[in-house]
């Protein structure tokens, strides 16, 4: 469509990332100067809390980044792999006493394959589907998860065995459970394993290109159909299991998902839509805001001043804070 | 000129039709209360005219929800909070002040429900697709934190009780017969409204910019404009379910006006037909009667699990599978299922009518 | 530059669009008179949606400014560039889902009616008297397009060609004082074309200016009494078609495109 521009130099886009960072660097900034003037270990304590928090949506936010990225289909069932992720771990390891990584082997194994079952047996059919089909679709297999882990496990929260030990320690002056390192391990390790796969692997290289331009990858040989599958089958691995290593800390219950999902979302909004870097950087930041505000505000609206920050970002930058802007048409 | 009466299927004789089906419609539902005390209660296990009056107060949000969804193709998770908004506004002030009518809390949770609705509407409507659900999701869940959380104002989780039954002019509306006859002629008229909407230059606009907002905008239609006009609007009629619901139910919590409430609402749309007057109404009644008869099953078929009379707690099984369903194979919804049944039917009946007198024609041969 | 600046109906003044660092339109300026037919031809690529984008509101340009009857329209908001008298069709035909062809051309009407909501939801007199002109006037734009026998049926069942005309229909009935076509013969069959042909003659016949994009050079060469050649989103030629066609950067940048945008 367009044509090397000659002659002029122009700002290219470069700078509107830049912008952006710069955004997010002042926030950073008045979070600092925020949790500095709590008491200091408050302050740490915090961000430590935040963190583990953003990991999981960091998580659960790439899933939907990567499904959002390949077929521009927006999720709203994401939330519920990690809470069906947490429940069969529960079921696995504190019912059946199957060793724990077994069962968190088996317990992502099961929700994968439900992920991918969904997409082959209903997404895929769909062929070209408007965008409110979608989203009443995947609400639809939402609240049938949700309504089906209430049927079978009833409404008690659930408590996981934390992986190692419950003896949280100090760092200057901030505790940290042992959980929550497994937990930036994990998000380390997906991030690593993500990372190679779309650079690395042919399929993933495919991805990509399918995200840019779907006739492009077709020529190397990646149809859009297993795209789409690959990209479900990771979406439902990473939220099955964020869910299974937050339950420890966060426990887990039939509802989970709702809020799991929603700040998932947005965070990958946040971090803009489909690029998975900035994802993670959303998840991450989302957390740590949430925690400050829960720290600052009254408990009870947390959730509301995190959807207020998300309504103001999505007016004021809508392709999120390191998104790229889509060109009309 | 001539063209205009000449043709078949005319945009006349079309409007007519639609009126006439209106007017037959509106007197099938009107006469429900009338023939359903024949029926005894402990036959059916279930009490038609208090379903078919929440059914009603269901239908005045989903009347204006199928307009914003439907006809204009802008998505919304979060109008539980406008039901909400209605609910809350007849609660908190009939009860606080002894004197003050019912009915006017109903129209001051309308004009509540206006004003948010238009300082939100217009900017959040900038947004498209995924994000303008997401927002519309976000702003449901504010919404809901706000009554749940806002105690002095709304009570929080314990809820409003003992909300003083509709009056208007000193008439109480205390049975659900008499609620009956207010909330239907309302929801009728919300829907006459609605269709006459449709068929205008502000409807056209409105299908205009669902189909593409750009062709819509080089057409000259004010894109924004129409599309916060469409929202406030669906924000209004659901408001004003959401204050008749509060003198129905006499008693309100945040649980009524849960995110799940906005997915009754898109279910009920979904189900009733995306883009049909009469999908909203059919829709509303459907979803509503639904859990009754399923918790009743076992009282008329005795091979029915006794499980079933709980069944409400698992209601929501039900929403997620017609969502899934109705998308899939049945898009269009139940009202276009049966437009085409209706219209097949005649066409079979008049099939037949020119059989017969081909017959008698041969006959007298 | 341009003498008699007392019949220009639309500036187009220094308009640059940039995407990123990629300029899509560079510095573009030139002129169109009442009642003429101008024609803007270029290469794939060469940026002639975009300027129209750009002109009719839809786009902003990085720079520039562009005026229509003395206004300077940049800012404003499609609709309201519609309703000042200036309309476009689209390359890629856009008619209106799930409407008859009658309604998909009062859509067109919209910014020429005024009932609003109430007056149409109550069904208000105004409305009822308005909504029969607008009904009449489209007829009669629909009969002049020999579309009337289809009036209604869906938009989008009609052929392809005839929702061509259905487009430019709409896009007439918001009664312009200048259309802007994007491409109007593409998909066309030769007896289309013709048909086009005879038909964007009896516009300009009902005073109403054109600016034609069009890659189909026949076209364009027949109608126009100006052609103005773009590559590279920049002018590279203008003048009547047979100076712009015996133009040698003309030649080359359409016999370069050949090789040179084959993948766009």
């Amino acid at each position: 469509m367009l044509s090397l521009e000659k002659g002029v130099r122009l700002p290219v886009r470069l700078s509107e990332r830049r912008y952006a960072l710069s955004i997010f660097g002042a926030c950073a900034f008045l979070l600092i100067i925020i949790t500095l003037a709590a008491k200091k270990s408050t302050g740490f304590q915090w961000i430590l809390s935040g963190l583990t928090v953003g990991s999981i949506y960091a998580l659960i936010a790439m899933g939907f980044s990567v499904i959002f990225s390949s077929t521009r289909v927006i999720n709203f069932a994401q939330g519920e792999f990690s809470m069906l992720g947490g429940m069969l771990m529960y079921t696995f390891n504190n019912y059946a006493g199957i060793p724990a990584p077994y069962s968190f082997i088996l317990s992502v194994l099961i929700v994968t394959i439900i992920g991918a079952s969904f997409e082959r047996l209903i997404i895929h059919p769909l062929k070209k589907p408007g965008v409110i089909t979608v989203v009443l679709i995947t609400i639809g297999l939402s609240i049938f998860f949700r309504a089906v882990a209430k049927w079978i496990w009833g409404t008690d929260t659930l408590a996981i065995r934390p992986f190692s030990g419950e003896k949280p320690f100090r760092i200057f002056g901030a505790s940290l459970v042992p959980q929550s390192l497994w937990i930036f391990g994990f998000t380390l390790f997906a991030v690593i394993l993500m990372f190679i796969f779309f650079n690395r692997s042919l399929v993933g290289k495919g991805m990509r290109a399918a995200a840019e331009n779907p006739e492009a990858a077709s020529l190397i040989g990646v149809s859009p159909s297993t795209t789409s599958l690959v990209a479900w089958t990771i979406a439902a691995a990473l939220g099955a299991s964020a869910g299974i290593i937050i339950a420890p800390i966060k426990f887990v219950s039939f509802d989970v998902g709702v809020m799991l999902g929603l700040k998932g979302f947005a965070s990958a909004i946040l971090g803009g839509l489909g690029y998975a870097p900035g994802a993670v950087l959303g998840g991450l930041s989302l957390g740590v805001v949430e925690t400050i505000i829960a720290g600052v505000f009254p408990s009870g609206y947390k959730d509301a001043v995190a959807f207020l920050v998300l309504i103001v970002v999505l007016l004021l930058r809508p392709q999120g804070i390191l998104g790229r802007q889509e060109r009309l048409e | 000129m001539k063209s205009f009466f000449e043709r078949k299927k005319s945009d006349i004789g079309k409007t007519e039709n639609t009126y006439k089906t209106f007017a037959f419609g509106s007197l099938l539902i009107l006469s429900v209360p009338l023939w359903a005390r024949l029926i005894p209660g402990n036959v059916i296990h279930m009490d038609i005219v208090n379903v078919m009056v929440l059914s009603g107060i269901y239908s005045c949000a989903v009347i204006g929800l199928n307009m914003l969804i439907g006809y204009a193709g802008q998505i919304s998770l979060g109008h539980a909070v406008f039901f909400g908004i209605g609910a809350y506004s007849v609660a908190i002030l009939s009860t606080r002040y002894s004197w003050f009518p019912t009915w006017l809390g109903v129209i001051i949770g309308a004009i509540v429900s206006f004003a948010i609705s238009w300082v939100v509407g217009r900017p959040v409507l900038k947004l498209k697709g995924h994000y303008l659900a997401m927002a519309t999701l976000g702003l449901g869940e504010i919404g809901f934190i706000f009554f749940r959380e806002a105690t002095g104002i709304t009570k929080g989780t314990v809820g409003i009780t003992a909300i003083p039954s509709l009056s208007i002019f000193g008439i109480e509306f205390d049975s659900n017969f008499k609620l009956f006859y207010v909330v239907w002629p309302i929801a009728l008229l919300l829907m006459l409204f609605s269709m006459n909407l449709i068929r205008s230059r502000f409807g056209r606009a409105l299908r205009a910019l669902h189909s593409s907002e750009i062709a819509a905008e080089v057409a000259g239609v004010n894109t924004s404009k129409y599309k916060t006009i469409v929202f406030v609007m669906s924000a209004v009629f659901t408001a004003i379910g959401g204050g008749l619901f509060a003198v129905f139910q006499r008693y309100v919590n945040p649980e009524s006006f849960h995110f799940s409430v906005s997915i009754l609402f898109l279910t009920m749309v979904v189900v009733g037909g995306l883009g049909n007057v009469w999908g909203a109404i059919i829709g509303s009644i459907i979803m509503t009667f639904l859990p009754s008869i399923i918790s009743a099953l076992p009282y008329w078929f005795p091979f029915m699990p006794k499980s079933l009379t709980n069944f409400g707690n698992y209601t929501l099984v039900l929403y997620g599978l017609l969502l899934i369903v109705f998308m899939i194979f049945m898009p269009k919804g139940i009202a276009y299922a049966l437009e085409v049944g209706y219209s097949s039917a005649l066409r079979g009946m008049k099939r037949i009518r020119d059989r017969i007198s081909a017959l008698k024609y041969e006959k007298r041969k | 530059m341009d003498a008699g600046e007392n019949n220009v109906l639309l500036k187009v003044d220094h308009v640059s669009k940039l995407f990123g660092g990629l300029a899509a339109v560079n510095d573009v300026s030139f002129v169109v008179r009442s009642g003429e037919i101008k024609g803007l031809i270029g290469p794939n690529g060469a940026g002639k949606t975009t300027l129209f984008d750009v002109i009719t509101g839809i786009q902003p340009p990085t720079a520039g400014r562009v005026f229509f009857k003395g206004k300077n329209v940049v800012g404003m908001r499609p609709d309201e560039i519609t309703s000042l008298g200036m309309v476009r069709t689209f390359q890629t035909i856009k008619i209106f889902e799930g409407m008859s062809v009658i309604e998909n051309v009062m859509v067109g009407r919209h910014s020429r009616t005024r009932s609003g909501f109430f007056s149409s939801g109550f069904l208000l007199p105004r409305f009822r008297k308005e909504e029969a002109e607008t009904f009449e006037y489209s007829m009669g734009i629909l009969e002049m397009f020999g579309l009337q026998t289809r009036a209604f049926d869906l938009g989008t069942s009609l052929p392809y060609g005839q929702q061509r005309l259905l487009e430019l229909a709409r896009a007439l009935a918001s009664e312009p004082e200048m259309l802007l076509l994007d491409e109007p013969a593409a998909g066309l069959n030769p007896y289309e074309t013709h048909e086009l042909t005879q038909l964007l003659e009896k516009i300009k016949d009902a005073g109403i200016t054109l600016l034609v994009v069009e890659h189909n050079m026949g076209v364009v060469m027949n109608i126009s009494d100006e052609v103005i050649v773009l590559d590279y989103g920049e002018i590279i030629a203008k003048g009547t078609p047979e100076e712009v066609q015996n133009d040698p950067r003309v030649i080359e940048a359409y016999l370069g495109s050949g090789i040179g945008n084959a993948q766009s």
